[in-house]
């Protein structure tokens, strides 16, 4: 029982990382319909920008996450206007392989920037709690609060605020939104802005909790796109049910079947989902 | 009329030039090695080592074969580790530098995809740190290995560790790369002779950095002891979180980190104790006065210190040197590689290899280190004591393979 | 039309007369390289370039093709002719299987689910040690014939160069074929306009499918090509980067057209030679050289010779 629980809390703190990660994706999915793979490479760049100014020049570990965060949300709408928006009328695969190339771009940039060595962002943070045998490292309670706290500062966004409103008409009818005067140039500057703010987020709590590398951030755009399968595409409570499930179903999966395969198993999961409920855990059919 | 004598003048004082230089040629010798990627860790610092030593032979005056001295002139290309990128190097080397001996190669799976067709060609192959066995296994007389394969360390590993009193060794490691599987089973084997067993074989992969799942599973089978087999980077976090679960019992490993590469993911208190079971390679508390004038050198060429196994491919250099004067010549490939075969251990050598038969290769064109236990006490790796190893046996038994 | 057959002899001639034009032995390996790449260009180009769905699983199934081409040699002792043929079959039903649920999904999905499958296909090569050997690989792999010295000697670079060539042309060939036929016209309107296909009682699933495990078994025929030659595999290089290197191929060349994939294998095998001097920006280079072609050439080198050509033909 002890083990289960354990592993439950394993898999929780890796599913907070998924879930921000597709929260990043679900957004531009679902108002703008590009499929933004690009995403785990920008949102590494964040985390190793943290760790660039918080361990290389001592910058306060909470103003360089700022930086960090306000830096990624410019670069998203640069990415916005100077990749995807060229190709937004041309077909649907045009903005896919533009996402690939700037995929390419990011990380070779990463690479050329911060080095091939592993980084990981120094907290400071090593206790660890224990209630009944089942252990918490303080550390992954802090990426387990913070997670929390930003999928409700998103719904609150997305529910309560003006510009959440207007990114929502958009979504469901571009047309009558223009009608309703709502900017729609702006729209997509916007989302993009929000949703590499997430990832870069999301960077920090990879770069703080393990490691970021070469290729880390393409790994998790993979995991990412397998929440929103598993979830619902452009559904915002599916990416934080499908990122949770995913990730408790591989910490699962590598304690009780294999850990050679746990990768495997969790992309069966997702080809399950998807033959037997193509509309995702929490989609509408 | 003019224009002619002028020609002719420039040619006699050309051959001259060159007349003069006759006794002197130049001998290239190339580099397959990963200088980008994950892997130019391990890559960059043998091509750098490789440069040095060139340049140290040449100093001392180059290779006297007969009445002619050669320079070394060194051509180096990026393999990145990867198998196709490793052959488009190599038959570079050879088809249009004209390049017969090959040094380098810290990676396995490169390695591999060379010695698949480097027995057909005109040139020698000297082999660094890529730990995978079976390179040497398969018979290639033009191939030779200065770093003994995983498993020679691991039977020491075993030995080691049983000395210790464990019963149920948990083992938890990339044991999707052949050559980590082959000292885990070495491990096993020699564990289980006096009463051993490993009672879990728990995997991550090369880029997986939550172990958690793996080690919580580990720690409820209660295990004497842990051994972590793979490459620091995620072995440093199976340490850390292996403590974050409370976990307290004796910890083994076979990474090779060194002390800065760990204390990035855990603190030194979390790597307290822990041992890393592994070749000695080069460690200042246990090198010779070779290894300590490499690393002095090695840190005023390049900056930084050398890591640890790059004087596997420094060592390569220098035999090879010493191979060609033996043979007499540079261009009967066969007569230098059979030389090598017949090297004995020469006192440039940084790495502290055990002679079989009284030679530095044995008949497979395998070298052999000491193996050391080396255990992280208060921030620092502080070799212990030499590991158990039979470079005599574990060579025949080599020798028996295919 | 005439203008167009005297060019593709051209081509011909000229792939023909390659081995003796060149010199250094080294680009006769890569010429090699670059045929097996159209090969798996031409593949590609089926489900990516006339289909319109972008597939990232290319490499995992040329991993297929190579291993169980090598695999079915060593294990059974099957003559290499016979497993080189076997091997697009086999690498057919897994995408069978692949494609299946694959394909429910339409659009970048499905280059995501087929990204998921490269990355499954990584693993269980690294893993799966008793048959593939892991990390480090199978070795001394055969080649075609009758060993070192027969009268054909595949070991002779050249001999593998014109059986490569031979193949090349016949799956280009095939492709031609496919494309012209009523199931090429069918992709092409699925690519156009796939609820269009539906509507009119077309059962695009059954054609998209066809179109992703023929491209599964072109990529199959290049890696037991690409095994034979190089004698050696491991998983290493049948990742995701490699599909990338595909896909980047069909865009480069020229996607929806035969020549394309010709001129984008080429690219993608020699560019890396004459980028040597910016090696560590290659990454860079590439995401950049694949953004603006999208963007500003989205015909690929192709279209933009075809746009030249109509222009300097307009004004004759």
């Amino acid at each position: 029982m002890t083990e289960i629980l354990q592993q439950i809390i394993n898999g929780i703190a890796i599913g907070g990382v998924y879930v921000l990660i597709a929260l990043g994706l679900t957004i531009v999915f679902g108002i703008l319909g590009i499929a933004h793979f690009a995403h785990g490479s920008v949102s590494m760049f964040g985390g190793y920008l943290t760790f660039f100014l918080a361990a290389q020049h001592g910058i306060p570990l909470a103003l360089a996450i700022t930086i960090a965060l306000i830096t990624g949300m410019v670069l998203g709408v640069l990415i916005e206007l100077l990749a995807y928006r060229p190709v937004r009328h041309a077909n649907h695969i045009n903005a896919f392989i533009v996402a690939l190339g700037l995929t390419m771009m990011v990380e070779g940039a990463n690479l050329q920037f911060f080095g091939a060595e592993q980084i990981v962002i120094p907290t400071g943070a090593t206790r660890v709690f224990s209630i009944g045998g089942v252990t918490l490292p303080e550390l992954r309670l802090y990426v387990i609060l913070a997670a929390a706290a930003l999928i409700a500062a998103m719904t609150i966004f997305v529910e309560k605020t003006k510009t959440g409103q207007a990114i929502r008409a958009v979504a469901e009818n571009r047309d009558a939104a223009i009608l309703m005067g709502i900017n729609v140039q702006m729209i997509p500057l916007v989302v993009f802005a929000i949703s590499t703010a997430l990832g870069v987020a999301a960077g920090v709590m990879v770069g703080s909790l393990f490691a970021i590398a070469p290729g880390v951030g393409e790994g998790l755009v993979v995991k990412g796109f397998a929440v929103l399968i598993l979830g619902g595409l452009g559904s915002i409570p599916g990416a934080v049910v499908g990122g949770i499930v995913l990730g408790v179903t591989e910490a699962l999966a590598a304690g009780f079947i294999s850990s050679a395969y746990k990768d495997v198993i969790a992309f069966v999961v997702m080809i399950a989902v998807l033959l037997l409920r193509p509309q995702g855990l929490m989609g509408r059919a | 009329m003019m224009g002619k004598s002028l020609l002719t003048c420039s040619v006699a004082a050309l051959l001259l030039g060159t007349g003069s230089l006759a006794a002197q040629e130049t001998l290239k010798i190339g580099v397959a090695d990963a200088l980008t990627g994950g892997a130019a860790v391990y890559g960059l610092p043998q091509a750098n080592s490789v440069e040095m030593a060139a340049d140290e032979i040449n100093a001392a005056g180059g290779i006297s074969v007969g009445d002619e001295t050669y320079m070394l002139d060194v051509i180096v290309y990026d393999d990145k580790a990867n198998p196709t990128e490793a052959t488009n190097a190599v038959r570079k080397l050879i088809d249009r530098d004209g390049v017969k001996y090959i040094l380098g190669f810290c990676c396995s799976g490169a390695t591999g995809a060379i010695a698949s067709f480097i027995g057909y060609e005109d040139a020698v192959m000297l082999v660094g740190n890529a730990a995978e066995r079976s390179i040497t296994t398969q018979g290639l007389t033009n191939l030779v290995r200065t770093r003994p394969p995983a498993d020679y360390t691991g039977a020491a590993a075993g030995a080691f560790v049983a000395r210790q009193g464990h019963k149920r060794v948990a083992v938890l490691g990339a044991l999707e790369t052949s050559f980590y599987a082959s000292y885990v089973e070495a491990f096993e084997e020699e564990f289980a002779k006096s009463g051993g067993e490993v009672i879990a074989h728990e995997v991550f992969a090369s880029k997986d950095r939550d172990m958690s799942p793996q080690l919580t599973k580990i720690r409820a089978m209660d295990p004497d002891a842990l051994l972590v087999v793979g490459y620091v980077e995620p072995a440093a976090f199976a340490y850390r979180q292996s403590t974050e679960l409370g976990m307290d019992i004796p910890r083994y490993g076979f990474t090779s980190g060194s002390e800065e590469q760990f204390l990035r993911v855990a603190t030194t208190e979390q790597m307290e104790g822990v041992w890393d079971l592994r070749p000695t390679e080069l460690t200042l508390q246990s090198t010779t006065d070779a290894g300590l004038a490499y690393h002095e050198h090695y840190l005023e060429r390049f900056g930084d210190a050398p890591s640890p196994s790059s004087p596997y491919a420094y060592d390569q250099a220098w035999a090879l040197k010493h191979a060609i004067e033996a043979a007499g010549s540079v261009d009967d490939t066969e007569a230098v590689a059979a030389a090598l075969r017949d090297l004995k251990i020469f006192p440039e050598a940084v790495m502290q290899y055990r002679p079989v038969n009284g030679k530095m290769f044995d008949d497979n064109g395998q070298a052999y280190t000491a193996n050391g236990a080396f255990q992280w006490q208060d921030g620092h790796w502080v070799f212990v004591e030499e590991l158990p190893s039979d470079p005599e046996a574990y060579s025949e038994f080599l020798s028996s393979l295919n | 039309m005439k203008f167009k057959t005297l060019l593709m002899l051209a081509a011909l001639v000229l792939f023909l007369a390659l081995p003796q034009l060149i010199t250094v032995k080294y680009y006769l390996h890569l010429c090699i390289l670059a045929l097996i790449w159209v090969i798996m260009a031409q593949g590609q180009n089926l489900i990516q370039g006339y289909t319109g769905y972008v597939s990232i699983v290319q490499a995992g199934f040329m991993g297929i093709g190579a291993y169980s081409s090598a695999l079915m040699g060593s294990h059974f002792g099957l003559p290499v002719g016979m497993t080189i043929i076997l091997a697009p079959l086999v690498t057919a039903v897994f995408a069978l299987v692949a494609g299946y649920p694959s394909l429910r999904v339409k659009g970048h999905y499905f280059a995501i689910v087929t990204l998921a499958f490269n990355m499954v296909i990584f693993i269980v090569l690294l893993n799966f040690t008793h048959l593939t050997n892991g990390e480090a690989g199978i070795s001394g792999i055969h080649k075609p014939g009758y060993g070192r010295g027969a009268m054909i000697d595949f070991y002779d670079r050249q001999v593998y160069y014109y059986f490569v060539l031979a193949i090349a042309v016949l799956m280009t060939t095939l492709a031609a074929v496919i494309v012209r036929s009523r199931i090429g016209q069918i992709l092409l309107a699925i690519r156009q306009n796939e609820d269009l296909v539906a509507s009119v009682g077309v059962a695009a699933w059954r054609y998209k499918l066809f179109a992703f495990v023929i491209s599964a078994m072109f990529a199959g025929l290049a890696g037991a090509l690409y095994a034979h030659y190089q004698s050696f595999i491991n998983p290493e290089i049948f990742g995701v980067a490699q599909s990338m290197d595909a896909i980047l191929a069909v865009i480069i060349g020229g996607s929806g057209t035969l020549t394309g994939p010709v001129i984008g294998a080429f690219f993608v095998v020699f560019l890396p030679e004459y980028l040597r001097f910016a090696d560590s920006f290659r990454l860079i280079l590439y995401g950049l050289i694949l953004v603006l072609a999208t963007i500003f050439m989205p015909r690929g080198i192709v279209g933009l010779a075809r746009d030249l050509g109509t222009r300097f033909g307009g004004r004759k």
